[in-house]
């Protein structure tokens, strides 16, 4: 009796060896497929959170078709900025030359726009240049045309005021980088900067896709 | 025949233990190609897990010099590590001539840089809590840590 269960029971030893042998290559791949699972939540996580991205898309015009392109999450930028310390960058903030400032007070002049009404600050129309500063429904627009090439060039700034003020609102002489991303996080979908000439077309914008268009 | 069962089972236990910890981490994937006379191609992979472990036996002073050195750049690197397992698979940098194609991505925890120019390839995968586990053991080893 004893002796005809040993049998049963020495094979199914062998069969578990065996199976558990297979089973590893199924383990190896449950361990390595884990992590997808895993981001694949974390991606429709961070999809309900609303996670804002700013691209940045460099696209030269010449024919070659050279490209750029940077997608970055800002809560990621805000999360390591403040681990970058370098000359000026510390903690988040960038510490401005007050010898570059021509004592012009940055934080007065912002306030200054801040609390005026819409419309066209600074028009200048000149061979070269023709450059407009205007407050347009809470967003700073510069616009700048280079016509001393060629070709044309323009550049556009757009930048919501709330970023402007979170920039400004760090100690004297310094700009607070993270407060600014922070505040660019609550924004609508924006373009910020887009500059066109004869040879490179350049777009910073932010949006909530985590892929360039 | 009952202790041969035995020690089958007792090995392919061990086996499957050892290897379901070496690859529970995924994989390291290096490959290299030059394409030049001489050229290496280099294909390499490596059991995510073995890296952080190995690290323990590297003598104690040559990761307080690698600490050292990379004084400056270990906060930001463990930053964004962190950050970037939180985040689902992106592409974050592309750079494309007509005839070089780099990209930086995350991939299912993963991250990948490829390297695509005309005198080699190169394609490296290296699951990001890897990185930050290497990192985490250089910061903790830096002097003064």
């Amino acid at each position: 009796m004893l002796n005809k269960h040993r049998g049963h029971i020495t094979k199914a030893a062998l069969a578990a060896a065996t199976a558990l042998l297979f089973s590893q290559a199924g383990v190896v791949a449950q361990t390595t497929s884990a992590p997808a699972k895993a981001s694949q939540s974390t991606s429709s996580a961070t999809a309900e959170k609303g996670e804002r991205w700013l691209h940045v898309r460099v696209i030269c015009t010449d024919g070659r078709g050279d490209t750029v392109r940077v997608n970055v999450p800002l809560e990621l930028a805000e999360k390591v900025l403040p681990a970058v310390n370098h000359d000026r960058l510390h903690n988040g903030k960038v510490r401005i030359d007050d010898s570059r400032m021509d004592d012009v007070d940055l934080r007065a002049l912002m306030e200054a726009i801040r609390s005026a009404k819409d419309g066209e600050y600074v028009t200048v129309q000149g061979s070269d240049n023709d450059v407009r500063v205007a407050k347009e429904g809470n967003h700073l627009m510069i616009h700048v045309v280079d016509k001393s090439g060629p070709k044309k060039s323009q550049v556009e700034v757009k930048v919501p005021m709330k970023v402007v003020e979170a920039l400004l609102s760090a100690g004297k002489d310094e700009l607070d980088l993270v407060a600014a991303l922070h505040a660019l996080g609550a924004q609508g979908d924006v373009e910020l900067v887009s500059v066109k000439d004869s040879e490179n077309t350049v777009k910073v914008w932010l949006d909530s896709k985590n892929v360039a268009d | 025949m009952m202790l041969l069962a035995k020690a089958a089972l007792g090995v392919s236990g061990a086996l499957v233990a050892a290897g379901a910890y070496a690859f529970h981490e995924g994989v390291i994937r290096v490959d290299v190609d030059e394409f030049r006379a001489g050229g290496s191609h280099v294909h390499l992979w490596v059991p995510a897990a073995m890296v952080p472990m190995t690290m323990h036996f590297v003598p104690k002073h040559h990761l307080c010099d690698a600490a050292n050195h990379a004084r400056e750049f270990l906060p930001i690197a463990h930053a964004l590590f962190k950050e970037l397992k939180k985040f689902p698979d992106a592409e974050f940098v592309e750079v494309k001539d007509d005839e070089q194609h780099v990209q930086i991505r995350t991939h299912e925890g993963k991250l990948q840089i490829d390297v695509d120019d005309p005198g080699e390839k190169v394609h490296l995968l290296v699951p990001l809590s890897t990185v930050d586990d290497v990192v985490g053991q250089l910061e903790d080893s830096a002097p003064g840590a």
